[in-house]
């Protein structure tokens, strides 16, 4: 596809420094993420909070609408797994109209971006919501979590305190290159293009500060609302995330190279999904499914009987559940290009099939088909629904920008 | 499955028995689950075939009846007209091409033969999910909105005044009249006064059934001929829209002027020695041809054909405005000296050769010569033009009046897009045929007149605009129905999401979103049956009614089986 018809950026520094503001953390990090929710409902600054609560007594964490700030102390900013996708609960929360009360969300990276292409389809109102993203390690397998919370749970504080061990990590985060502010790499975000209202950043902060990072005028008001001011860039958090975006951007490339090779293929990608029971789990914890009823849970694949003895006549034998691979073919057509990466899909698996990866790695492939990055410009329209003059030249011979095939170069190829 | 088919194959004269083994296909098909008849005929389409095949469907009770026949194209609708007679919903019925499809393209009987036993069976599995449809039967709104309150679109609501229907005329500045009504005079033999112009205003001020709505910008359009929805807005106010509802548009929006700039602004300041076409029309009208001394000019330079050469066509009117001025000029002083400085010179009706001669007999100067150049010192104005050759000479002149190149109004480009009109090469609206159909556009129900489609003179525009309203009065006539189209899309509000992916992939602009439902609907009436929407929705919300799924799939599950 062709450069043109990209969106042109309002930002004109050369390097995207992002100006943050500080506040304490001293007492540890999900004491001082309190500490910031409670000022700011105490003095009105936003009157909801929606974020995931450790539920008292269990292992287990809820996502939880609250405007009681004693509920904050069970406050647990960044679970160590990811339990729902924080985008499908913001979704549940706002499908049908906007929130009347101003209300502050705290995301995950994923999450937030997630929720910018559910925007996008229609299925979550942004009015009157602030949403803050944090800064993120990554989560630990659902299943690992589960067998072992307390374990794990330590592992997933080595992590936050960056001196952890990524292995125990799941597979999506450990080749995740947007687990901070997702800015386009040329440098500069269009005025209300952020995926995020605020972000918070730790990394490289040794435990001693939260940076506050306002990125549109609610973040502004939010940051000025608690009496903070964000005016200056910080040095040691650029080079921490650059690091590591590095670093991780050097696995994902090599994970989507040799994923690729593992899957290449009808019969290697079909029997990546062989232990699969066509559960639809999946789909279900996709935050970005958001179809009333999925497609393949609906009359329009559902045949008489005759059909499938033919079919079992013609192969020799016919497997069920019927149609698992023109399950996931079709999710993926669906859903692919909003595709943000969070590994839903996968801790959900019953049958520990790396959907999650397979995902990340077609999603990755086509959305740069389309030059599209999901979930992290609220301004750039999903490639479905963008109507591109240029695209034509790919298929209109001979087109009239005059940069596509000749005439007599396609009937030599045909 | 408690249906009753039918299923006739048609002999189509000798056509289809020399290639398909018909006793065979009857054999085959009348065992198929749910055909409760199979028989041939040797034309259906002919009188006794259409009253035989309605005689059985009554006959035999069907309840779906699949005809192997023809094309679609030739007979799909006599058939479907004769299940109507016979009482059965005609889009309970199939019709299969055997003859295209299979007896002319297959050599071997037998394929022929398999074929089209094949083709019938995809018919039947077909026809087995059809459901019944109605049609539906709108009003043709003979309304009429024209766009533009000129001479053209003036002219086109005198035409259909007083014939039955309302008229919008919507104009968006201020006052009627367009750029005629800014000329001091028009050419002596095209008409002996602007007050000509002024008194037509005056009519279709008057008329009852013209409404004139003017400061007003048309900002949005949806429908088709007999059914067109029309948003307006005042300039710059989203605030008050209207809407109109109409059955044709005419769109009379004019033409804009070449900017002079470059010739008459030197360093951002304007030399009052050099002036255009209409600002020389606004000195005649006001009895002031005067420089910048405020005396009147003792020498005149006109120069035609400005921006000719670069846009590559000529503006048709400029050559006689020029000398209607020439004559000015002389009639106002005889001793003023006039120049004619023209490219090309363009004299095309009865009565131009003769106006030409009378401005030579007067001393007017007409002089040939590509591109002069324009330099303005103190005072006079030195024009240096070519004398054949590769010469060149100069004369120096109190008044320089320019001739710019008629271009495209600025609304042009935005209502083409509106409409879905095309434009053509020079940005003008295109006609549908320049020579033999020249107001109508591609749009059913939309055309154009006047200067929007390029360089007029009065005269023509006020033929097209006559022509427009002709071919209006003949096609939407006050009580003349509509019948849109049946195969339509449909939202199954349950399914919907509200992600209006289906709503930016409309080209028609036939779905909206309902609000307070959260869904998206589609407008029935403007709706084309394309089925882009259908192929959007990842649920399936959102299907084509006699294009589901389960009909398209079955039809082809048969034909790969």
């Amino acid at each position: 596809m062709k450069e043109k018809g990209k969106p042109a950026t309002q930002d004109i520094s050369p390097k995207n420094s992002f100006m943050s503001a500080s506040y304490p953390a001293g007492d540890g990090f999900a004491k001082a993420i309190r500490a910031v929710l409670t000022k700011a409902l105490d003095d009105q600054v936003f009157e909801a909070v929606m974020m995931p609560l450790k539920v008292p007594k269990t292992e287990a964490f809820a996502w939880t609408l609250l405007d009681d700030t004693k509920l904050l102390e069970h406050a647990s900013p960044l679970p160590p797994v990811m339990t729902i996708q924080g985008g499908k609960a913001l979704s549940e929360l706002t499908k049908h109209g906007e929130l009347i009360e101003r209300t502050a969300v705290l995301l995950r990276p994923c999450e937030t971006r997630a929720a910018v292409e559910l925007f996008k389809l229609k299925q979550i109102n942004l009015e009157n919501i602030t949403l803050i993203s944090i800064d993120c390690p990554g989560a630990v397998p659902l299943s690992d979590y589960l067998s072992d919370p307390e374990n794990q749970a330590r592992k997933f504080q080595d992590l936050m305190e960056e001196n952890g061990d990524e292995d125990a990590l799941r597979p999506v985060c450990r080749i995740c290159d947007k687990f901070s502010i997702p800015a386009p790499a040329e440098g500069g975000m269009e005025e209300g293009g952020h995926a995020a209202d605020v972000h918070i950043g730790f990394l490289g902060q040794k435990g001693k500060r939260l940076l506050l990072f306002p990125l549109t005028e609610k973040g502004r008001t939010l940051v000025e609302g608690l009496g903070l001011k964000a005016e200056s860039p910080e040095n040691s958090w650029e080079t921490a995330v650059q690091t590591m975006t590095d670093a991780r951007r050097k696995n994902r490339q090599a994970f989507n190279k040799d994923f690729l090779s593992r899957i290449s293929g009808p019969d290697p990608f079909s029997e990546m999904f062989d232990a699969c029971i066509n559960c639809h789990n999946c789909m279900r914890a996709c935050p970005i499914c958001y179809c009333q009823q999925c497609y393949y849970d609906s009359e329009a694949i559902r045949l008489p009987s005759e059909n499938y003895l033919e079919r079992a006549k013609k192969r020799g034998g016919l497997r069920f559940p019927l149609d698992t691979l023109l399950f996931h073919l079709g999710r993926m057509s669906h859903m692919v290009l909003s595709c943000v990466s969070c590994g839903a899909c996968e801790d959900a698996c019953p049958a520990s099939i790396p959907v999650g990866q397979i995902f990340s790695l077609v999603g990755d492939q086509t959305q740069s088909s389309f030059e599209y990055v999901p979930g992290i410009n609220r301004l750039q329209p999903l490639p479905l629904q963008a109507f591109r003059e240029d695209e034509f030249c790919e298929v209109e011979i001979p087109c009239e920008c005059g940069e596509g095939q000749a005439p007599s170069e396609v009937n030599k190829n045909a | 499955m408690n249906e009753k088919i039918g299923v006739y194959v048609c002999e189509c004269g000798p056509n289809i028995p020399d290639r398909i083994d018909i006793d065979k296909v009857l054999a085959e098909v009348s065992v198929i689950d749910g055909v409760k008849t199979a028989k041939k005929f040797g034309l259906l389409c002919s009188p006794d075939g259409k009253n035989f095949l309605e005689e059985d469907i009554k006959k035999e009770e069907l309840t779906h009846a699949v005809i192997a026949a023809c094309s679609p194209r030739d007979h799909e609708q006599t058939f479907m007209t004769v299940a109507v007679k016979a009482g059965l919903n005609p889009y309970l019925t199939q019709l299969v091409n055997i003859r295209e499809q299979c007896a002319w393209i297959y050599s071997d009987k037998q394929e022929a033969t398999r074929m089209a036993i094949k083709s019938i069976r995809a018919g039947i599995s077909r026809v087995k999910h059809h459901l019944s449809l109605t049609k539906k039967e709108l009003e043709m709104n003979p309304d009429v909105l024209v766009i533009g309150g000129g001479v053209a679109g003036v002219e086109a609501c005198l035409s259909l005044a007083g014939t039955g229907r309302r008229i919008y005329l919507v104009e968006k500045a201020e006052e009627l009249g367009g750029t005629v009504s800014k000329l001091g005079a028009l050419i002596p033999h095209q008409g002996t006064a602007v007050d000509l112009f002024g008194e037509k205003i005056d009519r279709v001020r008057a008329q009852d059934d013209i409404e004139v709505i003017t400061g007003h910008d048309v900002t949005s359009a949806r429908g088709f001929l007999g059914n067109f929805e029309i948003e307006i807005e005042p300039q710059g106010d989203s605030s008050e829209i209207r809407n109109l509802q109409v059955g044709a548009v005419v769109i009379a929006t004019g033409f804009g002027l070449l900017s002079s700039e470059h010739l008459d602004t030197n360093n951002g300041e304007k030399n009052p020695n050099i002036v255009s076409a209409l600002e020389f029309e606004s000195m005649l009208a006001q009895n002031a041809v005067v420089g910048k001394d405020g005396k009147p000019p003792r020498s005149v330079a006109l120069i035609h054909c400005v921006g000719r050469a670069e846009l590559g066509y000529c503006s048709k009117v400029c050559c006689l405005y020029m000398i209607k001025y020439a004559h000015h000029l002389k009639s106002m002083d005889a001793s003023t000296k006039v120049t004619s400085f023209y490219t090309d010179l363009c004299l095309p009706d009865k009565s131009d050769q003769a106006y030409y001669d009378e401005a030579v007999k007067q001393g007017i100067r007409f002089l040939r010569s590509d591109a002069p150049s324009i330099q303005s010192a103190e005072g006079q104005v030195t024009v240096e033009y070519s004398t054949g050759g590769g010469k060149s000479a100069s004369e120096k002149f109190d008044l320089v009046v320019l001739a710019p190149a008629m271009v495209p109004g600025e609304d042009t480009a935005r209502l083409a897009d509106m409409f879905n009109l095309p434009l053509d090469d020079t940005g003008f609206f295109k006609e549908i045929h320049m020579m033999l159909d020249p107001v109508a556009t591609p749009i059913e129900g939309v055309f154009v007149t006047g200067c929007a489609m390029g360089p007029r003179n009065i005269p023509e525009t006020i033929t097209q605009s006559q022509a427009a309203a002709g071919k209006i009065l003949g096609s939407l006539i006050p009580g003349r129905k509509l019948e849109p189209e049946v195969k339509v899309s449909e939202v199954r509000a349950d399914f919907c999401t509200g992600c209006q992916t289906c709503l930016t992939v409309c080209f028609y602009a036939a779905i909206s979103f309902d609000e307070s439902r959260g869904i998206s609907v589609v407008n029935e009436a403007i709706c084309r049956g394309c089925g882009s929407c259908v192929g959007s929705c990842p649920s399936g919300a959102i299907r084509a009614k006699h294009f589901t799924y389960p009909q398209i799939y079955r039809e082809v599950l048969e034909i790969l089986s």
